[in-house]
C-alpha cells in the first residue's frame, strides 16, 4: 500500500541478510546494531521496523532461527542465514548494483560542464 | 538446472504455507515468542547502553526510544504471518455480510429465491430417486420381470392377473427365463393364542425367495415338497412383525400360531427391509399348487407371476418367446385362452409405471422453478452490482486489484449461494415429509423415503454453482465497466450494458412462470373435473371397514351369511347408525372380481367373446345405504338372503346398455360362472353406474349377489351414520368382538376418504404444481419489480425533465408501465410456446381437459399480466408523482 514503505523494508531485508552473510548466526539486536554501525550512523534504525523484516526473511526460508545464549549469558533468538538465502542475496546485490548503476548513469550527465 | 530451482520454489512456497498455518494455529505461543523476543532485545540494548555508560534510567529510555512501537511492530508481525488467502476471504464474508444486513431486502429475496428452488428440487429428486433411480433391493433386479396376461379385447388391461393353469404352462415351455414364481396376496387373520389381528399376507411358490435372491434372517424358506397342497401351514413373518409382536424373541423359529384359525408354524423371518411390491406384508405362505390339477376348469385369473431372465436374454426376447407360446396355449384351449397373450414387463416399469408421468411433470416443473429461482438471483445480483458500480471504480482506484475485486463479488455471491442451499436442504426435508403426507397411497406404500448424501451433494454444488455462475457474470460486467466512467457517474441517466441482461433475465422468468403456470392450471382443470364426477353413490357419513372371518372355524355356507346378518343386525342397533349393509369388494379400492356370464335365450358366444361383468356380492340395504339409485324393479331383501331363495340378481345400468341393448332387462334370466353352481336366474333390478376403480374411468357392466347364493368370507361392512362416521370406529369394533372375540376388524375408513384417494395421484400433482407455479409467479413479479424500480431511479432526472417540459403523470406512468410490459409480453409468448411443446407431457394425468386447452393459456397469461401490472405499478406511480424539482437537483 505504501510503496516508501515497500521499498525501505526490501532495503531493510537485504542489509539484514548482508549483515548475516558477513557476521554469521546474531540475533536481533546484533543485527540492527550492525546496520547501524555500518551506515555510519547516518541511518537512524527503528529497531521495531526490523522484526517484521526478519520474519518475512524467514517465511521465505532465508533465514532460519533457534533460541540461544548470546555473548553476555542472555537467552536471545539467533538467525542465520540459509543456502536459499545465500543465493537470494547474490541474486539481490546484483540487481541491487544494477539499479544503482542505471541511476547513476541517469544523474552522472547533469554534473558535466 | 531449471527443474531444480523450480523445486526449490515449490518447497519455498510449502514452508511459507506450513509456517503461515502452523502461526495460525499457534497464536498464544507465537504472541509469547514475539514477547520473549522483543524482551531479549531490549535487555541487550540496555546492556550496551549500560556499558556504554549511561544511567539506568537513561540506557532503559533510549533503549524504548530506539525500538519505536511496540505495539505497531507486534501487529505488522501478525500481519505477516497469517495466511492471506484465508485473511482477506474473511474479510470479504464480513463484509458481504455487513452488506446483506444494510440491504436485507436484496439477500432476503436472493437466500429464499435460492432455498426455495433448491429445496424444491432436492425434495422432488429425492422422490424420484427413491421412486425411479435406486436399484430394487433384489439379486441383479435388473434381470427380474413381471409376466402378466394379457387380453386382446380388453385393451384397457395390460396387467392382467394370470392362471395358475397358464403360468404352469409357461413355466414349463419357455427356455428365456432362469427361474419362475407365482404369487397373490390377501390378509390373513394371525394369532398367537393371546391376541388376534389382520395382517397383509402373500403366498409364494417355493421359487419365489430364492428367485429374489432374499436369505432368511432367522430359520428358512420354504422347500419345493412344502408348496403343495395339503401341506401344513408353515409362516414365514417380517423382521417388522418379528420385532412388534414377538420382540425379537429367537425361540420364534418353531413356534406354534393360528392363520385363519388353522394351527401353523413359524419357520422363518425375513431380513430387516425386506419386501416385495408390499411394504405392510407381514406374512408369507407357500401357495400350494396342485400340478395334477386342471386349474382351467373351474379356476379365473387371480395369482402374479414374477420371472428372472437368463443371463444375456432381453426382456424384449422373452416378450417374442412368451407371446409365441400364448398363441399356442390358445389353439390348444380355445375355452379357456382365446385372445389372452402374455406382458412381460420389467419390475421396475410394474411398480413405477403409474407414477412415472407424475415424476416426470413434477421433475420438469422444479427444473423449471430452480431455472427461475436462479434467474432471480442473478438478476437481484446485476441489479445490485449496477448499483455498487460506483463503489466498484473507487475501489479499484484506490488500489485494489481487479481481481481482488472480482474475488470479492464472488464471495459475496458464495455466501449467498451457500446459505440459500443449506436453507433450501432443510426445507426439503419438510418438504419430503409434507409430499409423503399427501401422496397417492400407491405411490407412498412403496416407499420409506430418506435424503441421500448424493442429493445433498447435488444441493451443495447447484448451490455453489449458482453462486459462482451468478456472481461471476455481474462481475465481469462490474469489472470490466469503465472505471472513469464509473467514478463520473452520479445517478445521471445512462442504461448500462447490463440493463438489457437483466430485462433478458426477467422475460426468461417470465416465459418459465408461464410454462409452470399452464401445466398447474390444466391439473387443477382435472382436478376440478374429478372433483365434480358424480361417483354413482354418496360416500359422505358412510364408514368402511373389513371383516375376515376365518373359514375353518365357520364351514358351512349357512354359518358364514348368518354371522354377517347378526353382525349387521347389531351395528344397525348402535346410536348413530341410520343403516348399514356389506360387499365382497368396496367401489373405488383397486380390487374386484369379473367373470363371464351367460343371457338365456342367446346362442352360445365364441370364445374370447365372452360377455364380461364385474361381480359383486351384497347383503340386503346395500343399495340404500350407499345412496345408489334404484332404477327400475327392486333390491334384494332380507328374504332374498337364504339359502333356499331362488336365484336373483341386479344389475347396474352399464349392464344394461351393453350387454341388453335397451331391451328391458328385469325378468331375463342370466347365469353368472362364479361358483362351481350357478343356475339361470332372474334379474329383479336395475340399479346406477357405480365408478369401478376410479372416477376417470368407464363404468363397467356389474352383476350383484346377494350373500346367502354367492358366500364370501370377507366382507367390507358399509355403515351409514347421523354425524362424523369414524366416531363409531370403536363401537363396531366392540360389536363385531362381542359376537366372536377372536375375529379381528380391519381397514377402518371413511368411504370419502377412500373416493378421494382414486384422484390422488392428479391432486397430488396438481397441489406442487400448483405451489411450484404460484412460488415462480411470485419470483418473477420480484424480478420485474426489480428491474423498473431500478430504472426509473436511473432515470430519475431524465423523468423530471419530462415533467418540467409538461408530461402528465398519466403519461410517464403509461411509460413506465409500457416498458415493464414490453419485456412481460415478449416472455409470455416465449413461455405460451413453451407450454404448447410441454403440456403433452401432462396428457395421462389430465381429465376432461385437452393438453392444449385454450381457456386455461389465455387465463393464464391473463393472471400473468394481471401480476406483472401489479409489480410495474409501484414504480411506476413514484416515477408519475417525482417532483421535477427534486429530481433535477438529484
Amino acid at each position: 500500500m505504501d510503496k516508501r514503505q515497500d521499498v525501505w523494508q526490501g532495503t531493510l531485508a537485504l542489509m539484514a541478510l548482508k549483515t548475516l552473510e558477513s557476521m554469521g548466526p546474531l540475533h536481533g539486536y546484533g543485527i540492527a546494531r550492525r546496520i547501524e554501525q555500518i551506515s555510519g550512523d547516518r541511518l537512524l534504525l527503528n529497531y521495531g521496523t526490523l522484526y517484521p523484516a526478519l520474519l518475512k526473511l524467514e517465511q521465505e526460508g532465508f533465514i532460519a532461527s533457534e533460541w540461544g545464549v548470546s555473548e553476555n549469558n542472555r537467552k536471545a533468538k539467533f538467525y542465520k542465514l540459509t543456502r536459499a538465502g545465500h543465493t537470494h542475496l547474490k541474486r539481490e546485490a546484483r540487481q541491487w548494483e544494477e539499479a544503482t548503476d542505471i541511476i547513476a548513469r541517469f544523474f552522472a550527465p547533469e554534473q558535466l560542464p | 538446472m531449471r527443474g531444480l530451482a523450480v523445486r526449490a520454489l515449490a518447497v519455498r512456497t510449502l514452508r511459507r504455507l506450513a509456517v503461515r498455518l502452523a502461526g495460525l494455529f499457534s497464536k498464544a505461543r507465537r504472541e509469547r515468542e514475539l514477547a520473549d523476543e522483543f524482551e531479549s532485545h531490549f535487555q541487550l540494548h540496555v546492556e550496551d547502553n549500560l556499558r556504554r555508560g549511561m544511567s539506568a534510567q537513561e540506557a532503559r529510555r533510549d533503549a524504548r526510544l530506539k525500538f519505536g512501537g511496540i505495539d505497531s511492530a507486534k501487529e505488522s508481525m501478525r500481519e505477516g504471518s497469517t495466511i492471506m488467502m484465508l485473511e482477506t476471504t474473511w474479510q470479504d464474508l464480513k463484509y458481504a455480510a455487513r452488506g446483506m444486513r444494510g440491504n436485507p431486502g436484496f439477500a432476503v429475496t436472493a437466500i429464499l429465491s435460492l432455498a426455495l428452488g433448491i429445496g424444491a428440487s432436492v425434495a422432488i429428486f429425492t422422490l424420484t430417486d427413491n421412486l425411479l433411480l435406486r436399484p430394487l433391493p433384489y439379486r441383479e433386479p435388473r434381470q427380474l420381470t413381471m409376466v402378466w396376461e394379457m387380453n386382446h379385447s380388453r385393451p384397457a388391461q395390460i396387467r392382467n392377473v394370470v392362471s395358475p393353469a397358464n403360468y404352469l404352462d409357461w413355466k414349463a415351455r419357455n427356455h428365456v427365463f432362469e427361474s419362475m414364481a407365482v404369487f397373490a396376496e390377501g390378509r390373513s387373520a394371525f394369532s398367537d393364542g393371546k391376541r388376534v389381528e389382520e395382517l397383509d399376507e402373500q403366498y409364494v411358490s417355493a421359487e419365489l425367495l430364492p428367485l429374489l435372491g432374499v436369505q432368511p434372517f432367522r430359520g428358512r424358506l420354504f422347500t419345493a415338497a412344502e408348496d403343495l397342497p395339503n401341506t401344513p401351514n408353515l409362516v414365514l413373518i417380517s423382521y417388522r412383525l418379528w420385532q412388534s409382536w414377538f420382540a425379537g424373541d429367537e425361540g420364534v423359529v418353531g413356534k406354534q400360531i393360528q392363520v385363519r384359525s388353522r394351527p401353523g408354524t413359524i419357520i422363518g423371518v425375513l431380513p430387516p427391509g425386506f419386501y416385495f411390491r408390499n411394504r405392510t406384508t407381514d406374512l408369507w405362505e407357500a401357495m400350494g399348487l396342485d400340478p395334477a390339477r386342471d386349474y382351467r376348469l373351474n379356476y379365473g385369473r387371480y395369482a402374479m407371476s414374477v420371472a428372472r431372465l437368463k443371463p444375456g436374454v432381453t426382456r424384449e426376447r422373452a416378450q417374442a418367446e412368451m407371446t409365441a407360446i400364448a398363441k399356442r396355449l390358445a389353439t390348444e384351449f380355445p375355452q379357456f385362452d382365446t385372445n389372452w397373450t402374455v406382458n412381460v414387463e420389467s419390475l421396475r416399469d410394474s411398480l413405477v409405471s403409474e407414477v412415472k408421468t407424475s415424476m416426470l411433470v413434477l421433475l420438469s416443473a422444479v427444473g423449471l422453478l430452480l431455472a427461475v429461482a436462479c434467474a432471480n438471483v442473478a438478476n437481484l445480483l446485476l441489479a445490485r452490482y449496477t448499483a455498487r458500480r460506483r463503489e466498484m471504480a473507487v475501489r479499484v482506484a484506490i488500489g485494489a486489484g481487479r481481481a481482488r475485486v472480482v474475488r470479492q463479488l464472488i464471495t459475496e455471491s458464495l455466501a449467498l449461494g451457500v446459505t440459500g442451499g443449506l436453507l433450501g436442504v432443510a426445507l426439503a426435508r419438510w418438504a419430503v415429509l409434507g409430499m409423503l403426507a399427501m401422496a397417492p397411497l400407491d405411490l407412498a406404500r412403496n416407499l420409506a423415503i430418506e435424503v441421500d448424501y448424493r442429493i445433498v451433494l447435488f444441493a451443495v454444488a447447484a448451490s455453489v454453482a449458482t453462486g459462482v455462475v451468478f456472481g461471476l457474470a455481474p462481475s465481469l460486467v462490474a469489472s470490466r465497466a469503465d472505471l472513469t466512467q464509473g467514478l463520473r457517474e452520479d445517478g445521471r441517466s445512462s442504461v448500462g450494458g447490463s440493463g438489457s441482461l437483466r430485462s433478458l433475465l426477467v422475460g426468461a422468468e417470465v416465459a418459465l412462470s408461464v410454462m409452470l403456470l399452464a401445466g398447474a392450471g390444466l391439473l387443477f382443470r382435472s382436478l376440478v373435473g374429478l372433483q365434480a364426477v358424480d361417483p354413482g353413490l354418496n360416500p359422505a357419513r358412510v364408514l368402511t371397514f373389513s371383516v375376515l372371518i376365518p373359514g375353518a372355524r365357520y364351514r358351512e355356507p349357512v354359518q358364514r351369511t348368518q354371522f354377517f346378518k347378526t353382525a349387521l343386525e347389531q351395528v344397525e342397533r348402535l346410536p348413530g347408525v341410520e343403516s348399514a349393509s356389506a360387499v365382497s369388494f368396496l367401489p373405488f379400492n383397486g380390487m374386484s372380481a369379473g367373470t363371464d356370464l351367460t343371457i338365456a335365450g342367446r346362442p352360445p358366444v365364441k370364445p374370447g367373446e365372452e360377455l364380461v361383468a364385474t361381480i359383486r356380492t351384497v347383503m340386503p340395504g346395500y343399495f340404500h345405504t350407499l345412496g345408489i339409485p334404484v332404477q327400475r324393479g327392486r333390491v334384494f331383501t332380507a328374504a332374498d338372503n337364504t339359502l333356499d331363495s331362488p336365484y336373483r340378481f341386479v344389475v347396474n345400468q352399464s349392464f344394461v346398455q351393453k350387454f341388453m341393448a335397451g331391451e328391458e332387462a328385469v325378468g331375463q334370466q342370466i347365469s353368472v360362472a362364479m361358483d362351481t353352481r350357478h343356475p339361470f336366474g332372474e334379474i329383479i333390478g336395475v340399479v346406477g353406474n357405480v365408478k369401478e376403480g376410479a372416477l376417470d374411468q368407464e363404468p363397467t357392466p356389474t352383476v350383484y349377489y346377494i350373500h346367502s347364493h354367492l358366500v364370501y368370507t370377507g366382507m367390507v361392512f358399509v355403515v351409514l351414520t347421523k354425524n362424523d362416521p369414524l366416531l363409531l370406529a370403536d363401537p363396531v369394533r366392540k360389536v363385531i368382538h362381542g359376537i366372536d372375540p377372536a375375529q379381528p376388524v380391519a381397514q377402518i375408513q371413511a368411504m370419502d376418504a377412500i373416493v378421494r384417494e382414486t384422484f390422488a395421484r392428479q391432486r397430488f400433482s396438481a397441489l406442487l404444481l400448483g405451489g411450484f407455479s404460484l412460488v415462480s409467479l411470485l419470483l418473477a413479479a420480484v424480478g420485474i419489480y426489480g428491474v423498473l424500480a431500478y430504472s426509473v431511479t436511473e432515470r430519475t432526472r431524465e423523468i423530471g425533465v419530462r415533467v418540467a417540459l409538461g408530461a402528465e403523470p398519466a403519461r410517464i406512468l403509461a411509460m413506465v408501465l409500457g416498458s415493464g410490459m414490453r419485456v412481460v409480453l415478449a416472455g409470455a409468448a416465449v413461455g405460451l410456446g413453451g407450454a404448447l411443446a410441454l403440456t403433452g407431457l401432462l396428457k395421462s394425468l389430465l381429465f376432461g381437459v385437452k393438453p392444449h386447452d385454450a381457456a386455461t393459456l389465455l387465463a393464464v397469461v391473463m393472471l400473468l399480466i394481471v401480476v406483472a401490472l401489479a409489480a410495474a405499478w409501484l414504480p411506476a406511480r413514484r416515477a408519475a408523482h417525482l417532483a421535477p424539482v427534486d429530481a433535477l437537483r438529484q
